[in-house]
């Protein structure tokens, strides 16, 4: 019942951007006059997509994915066919919405109507293609989504087809990028790319719905690998609906919504020990807290292709002994000399500040935990950047191999003095995700150097990863800025002594004025 | 009024105390769902509305209270909830709803829960009247950018500074230079956006000359140093290229520097 | 890898029960047999053009001269179904030099010389590209604008075909079974690179022109391109690790003229 009327919704919401589609292309762009488009493009556009639009401005070599080559008339995300030119209304969204988890912002708010769509107007310019009449941009008509589909029959259905279709040959078996052929992809300009991770649909560049991963399947991300699934539609080798359900189990793997950063992890007391094992069914109780990481940006030599996008952090501890567990998606247990050659390729598209370019190597996969060495009663702390000569911070290192984890001081980036104690370490690698877990002491001799845990307060905690087999070592890493740490005493009885009185006295009172009123109506 | 209400509901629009509740869910509607969609702003505070609906019943209880006709008119529904016998089920929900309420927030109140520290931060420390550029002492008081000097060679300048930005300052400053680059995100604070009245639109050039060159790490106590992203560019960029990027900031935004004479100048669009 | 290979084959069955699905299954496969079978036909005789019946004959060989390089061994340990098709290890196809000498998949075509304003049918019958053991066949073909590729996957497992064309729009389809798909092209270029994404070691070229005077060099080494109109000619030879060579050809009637070249191993 309830699948019905999500259907019946969807379809709804389809049908508006059916006529809204079949009316904009034509009307959109056709006369618009391309001068007052061009000071547009050169002002806020050109940094990145090149005077030229060939998607060589001076910012272009510090991202991947790159800017967008207008020359060529190729797109990404479209409507239309793989092959075919993107409607108008194609070009317009991208501008307007932006291109999730790339540089590309949501223009809407930031250029007027007039100005996005004279930029658009310019943009097709570029490209000989927009004014071959012989191009026919139509939209592809879509169905609308089959319902039941979060259901476990849908999901399985999908997942046969991630199977079957071959899915998993690039984007892995559990869907984070990390299939036997990810290692050899490039888009058309021979630059590396990577298979989607299909667990943080927050950052696919067409949007995360189940409609726009149905529709990606469709029509393909042209100038990519990732191809179009519309001639099995078109020779019946695959039903409509199958191929709704393989993007309705695609949009499950990830969360529903995109996760929430919330600033302080808390770690619930619980009995018993605390889990030492990354694979402790103790876990999947816990709550998890997301905390974005992006490139080193700051120290030479800079890093602008950040691997990890993001560690997934969970905590508990029993009075005496903290357990914390970071889980990442990593599409390689590095190190992996079958990557070096996709190595070499990020490493000689980015931006670079050495003299020398580097060279691949297999390094291994890295993970630090950061704390002040001491809590501090002020908002003072170390430099979150792994501190200072002056004022060093604590960290936890892990290192896939040798695979160990060691203690230590930070002394900025270039110095980390080993301390002789080291917190304990268990490392799992399943399917392109670490789940790493330290456990160590509240309390612990070397007062001097490391930091002492202490429940109910807030424990600045920060967070560093490399993926050796994207060419991350040393400065070339994923960051984070400061957060916290909160040991949480476990709730007390008397906590709800006030409420109680509270809403004892607020019922009492309530009733009094009632009373007092009925007696007096009465009386009148 | 277009149409002729029905008469039920023209009783209701016609007494006090319905236009009291339709003016305050008025008012929320306003502040929470109307006002950020405005261009400029942002979604209000939860203390933010608070304050504007406490204000809004003040006004509408002086306003009814101010002829004893209305206020007996007002206060009727509420009497009729209190005492009516066929509003037993209204007046026992109400009971039940005011009472949970009220529990809700006290045990909101007692709930200890660790949250994170405030982070008071001054955004435009005092800056000093000297600093050392790769071993060169540089003046900042009443310094202005060098290169404006030369009008004829600006447009080499600009587009010199124009490279610098999106070569480096993109990444955390963003395509609209509003502080919302695609790295901007991983950081606390924000990276600053230039767009805004209140960054380089209230800052003279050498104030920001000094920012960009000793970046977070030059930052004085209260400008929380440890937190701050900003690179030190002096270890990336010559004095020229700072000096460009400024320029660049300025022209980009359509902002004016503050300047020494006439200080007073500076937030002119 | 088995289990996959296991729900490839429920695909394959699913399909198959699957009503119209099977029915256009088997006449895919019949369309495609045929198909086959005139594309060698045309290589052999390029069709001929109107006005040009009989017409003159270039032929030529293709000669190699230098230490051919060894082309880079493949890994197909991903693909068993591929890695059974072959006895020893097989070897992408960059530079392919025949016993006698010459080097195979050559591209000549007419650069020009061809009347302005001549027009040539389009053929009806489809070029085809077949993906089989995880190779294209053939390496290098030749087709005309307008004219069908029917592209085709024997092997029934994951492939992507990708045009790479910049005249051409670039496609990026996908065929994880086995089934034909027909694209055209709608402008002369040569060569329109195609290339399966899944096997980094799959790659065609694909000419594109506006007539029919093109073929490409065999395990002879050996190239024929008939029905040509009295004109005088530049010939291109292209190889895809070696470049292109051109030669001057002028024939009158129905004459037959050599035009040979020489690659040198770089």
């Amino acid at each position: 019942m309830t699948g019905g009327r999500a259907a019946g919704r969807t379809g709804g919401r389809m049908l508006a951007l059916a006529v809204l589609l079949s009316v904009s292309p034509t009307v959109l762009l056709s006369a618009q006059d391309t001068t007052a488009g061009k000071k547009v493009y050169v002002k806020w556009c050109a940094g990145c997509h090149g005077e030229s639009g060939a998607g060589d401005g001076p910012a272009a070599d510090a991202m991947l994915p790159r800017p967008r080559n207008f020359t060529g008339a190729v797109y990404k995300i479209r409507t239309t066919a793989s092959g075919q030119l993107p409607t108008d209304a194609d070009l317009m969204r991208a501008i307007d919405e932006g291109l999730p988890a790339s540089a590309m912002p949501a223009w809407k708010g930031r250029l007027s109507d007039a100005e996005r769509r004279d930029v658009a107007a310019y943009v097709k310019t570029f490209s000989a293609f927009f004014s071959d009449t012989s191009q026919h941009i139509v939209p592809l008509k879509f169905a609308s989504a089959p319902g039941g589909g979060s259901g476990a029959a849908a999901l399985k259905t999908g997942r046969l087809f991630y199977d079957s279709i071959g899915c998993r040959k690039c984007h892995g078996d559990q869907g984070r990028g990390d299939g036997p052929s990810a290692n050899t992809l490039k888009d058309d300009a021979g630059f590396p790319i990577f298979a989607a991770d299909l667990h943080q649909s927050w950052r696919f560049r067409g949007g995360a719905s189940v409609e726009d991963i149905y529709r990606r399947l469709r029509t393909g991300l042209d100038g990519t690998p990732m191809p179009s699934f519309s001639d099995l539609i078109d020779q019946k080798f695959l039903t409509d609906e199958e191929l709704w359900r393989l993007a309705q189990y695609v949009r499950s793997l990830s969360p529903a919504q995109p996760p929430d950063v919330r600033d302080v992890v808390h770690a619930p007391q619980i009995a018993g020990a605390v889990p030492a094992s990354p694979n402790d069914s103790t876990w999947a109780r816990v709550d998890r807290y997301w905390f974005p990481l992006v490139g080193q940006v700051i120290r030479k030599p800079r890093w602008f292709a950040p691997a990890v996008a993001g560690v997934w952090v969970q905590a508990v501890h029993d009075g005496k002994t903290v357990a914390l567990r970071v889980s990442w998606d990593d599409r390689t247990q590095s190190p992996d000399t079958s990557w070096l050659a996709f190595e070499q390729r990020v490493l000689e598209t980015m931006a670079n500040d050495d003299s020398i370019a580097p060279k691949a190597a297999p390094w291994p996969d890295q993970l630090a935990v950061q704390f002040p060495r001491h809590l501090s009663e002020g908002m003072e702390r170390p430099y979150f950047l792994m501190g200072s000569a002056t004022d060093p911070v604590y960290q936890w290192r892990w290192t896939s191999q040798p695979a160990r984890v060691v203690a230590g001081l930070g002394r900025g980036l270039e110095q980390f003095d080993t301390l002789p104690a080291a917190p304990a370490g268990q490392a799992a690698y399943d399917h392109g995700e670490w789940r790493v877990v330290f456990t160590r002491a509240l309390a612990t001799p070397d007062t001097g150097n490391e930091v002492q845990l202490a429940p109910g307060r807030a424990i600045p905690m920060a967070f560093f990863a490399w993926d050796g087999s994207s060419g991350e070592h040393g400065s070339r890493m994923a960051v984070s800025t400061w957060y916290f740490l909160a040991l949480d005493r476990p709730t007390s009885p008397t906590v709800f002594v006030s409420p109680v009185i509270a809403m004892v006295v607020t019922l009492g009172l309530g009733m009094l004025v009632i009373a007092r009123a009925q007696r007096r109506a009465a009386g009148v | 009024m277009s149409a002729p209400l029905p008469p039920a509901l023209r009783r209701y629009a016609g007494h006090p105390f319905w236009q009291a509740v339709a003016i305050l869910v008025l008012a929320y509607v306003l502040v929470v769902w109307v006002v950020p969609l405005l261009p400029g702003s942002a979604i209000v505070p939860k203390s933010v509305v608070l304050q504007y609906m406490v204000t809004v019943l003040v006004g509408v209880l002086i306003y009814v209270s101010d002829s004893e006709a209305r206020w007996t008119r007002f206060k009727e529904p509420i009497n009729a909830m209190l005492v009516e016998p066929r509003l037993r089920v209204v007046r026992s929900g109400v009971l039940t709803a005011v009472t949970a309420v009220v529990g809700l927030v006290a045990y909101g109140q007692v709930k200890t829960t660790v949250a994170a520290p405030p982070n008071l931060r001054s955004i435009h420390p005092a800056p000093p009247t000297e600093i050392t550029f790769r071993g060169k002492s540089i003046t900042l008081t009443g310094l202005e950018n060098p290169l404006r000097q030369h009008a004829d060679s600006l447009p080499t300048y600009l587009a010199e500074g124009k490279q610098v930005y999106y070569r480096n300052c993109l990444p955390c400053h963003g395509d609209h230079l509003d502080g919302l680059g695609h790295y901007a995100s991983g950081f606390n604070p924000l990276p600053a956006n230039f767009q805004d009245n209140g960054t380089i639109a209230q800052l003279t050039e050498s104030f920001v000359f000094w920012r960009v060159a000793k970046g977070g790490p030059g930052l004085p106590r209260e400008g929380t140093p440890w937190n701050s992203a900003m690179p030190k560019w002096e270890d990336f960029l010559t004095e020229r290229e700072i000096w460009s990027v400024i320029l660049f900031l300025y022209d980009q935004t359509g902002w004016k520097p503050r300047t020494w004479e006439k200080a007073e100048s500076g937030g002119a669009k | 890898m088995h289990k996959q290979l296991g729900l490839v084959g429920a695909l394959a069955i699913t399909v198959a029960a699957g009503g119209c699905g099977g029915g256009g299954q088997e006449r895919a496969g019949a369309e495609s047999a045929a198909a086959g079978s005139t594309a060698v036909a045309q290589a052999a005789e390029a069709p001929a053009a109107p006005g040009a019946q009989g017409g003159a004959t270039i032929t030529g060989k293709i000669k190699f001269t230098g230490k051919a390089p060894a082309n880079p061994a493949i890994d197909m340990s991903e693909e068993p179904k591929c890695k059974a098709k072959y006895t020893s290890t097989p070897h992408e196809e960059i530079v392919v030099v025949n016993p006698n000498g010459t080097l195979a998949n050559v591209f000549v075509y007419v650069k020009s010389g061809l009347p302005a304003n001549a027009t040539y049918p389009t053929p009806a019958t489809p070029v085809e590209i077949d993906q089989d053991g995880c190779h294209y066949k053939p390496h290098v073909l030749g087709i005309m604008v307008g004219q069908t590729l029917a592209i085709k996957n024997a092997d029934g497992i994951l492939h992507n075909i990708k045009a790479k064309g910049v005249k051409n729009r670039p496609f990026n389809i996908s065929q994880p079974t086995t089934m034909t798909s027909n694209r055209t092209f709608t402008a002369a270029e040569v060569m329109v690179p195609l290339e399966c994404n899944v096997h980094g070691w799959m790659h065609a070229w694909l000419g594109v022109l506006p007539h029919p005077f093109y073929a490409v060099s065999g395990t002879d080494g050996s190239f024929t391109i008939k029905g040509l109109p009295a004109g005088t000619y530049t010939i291109e030879a292209w190889h895809e690790k070696y470049g292109t060579q051109t030669a001057t050809v002028t024939v009158t009637g129905s004459e037959t003229k050599t035009a040979d070249f020489s690659f040198a191993a770089k």
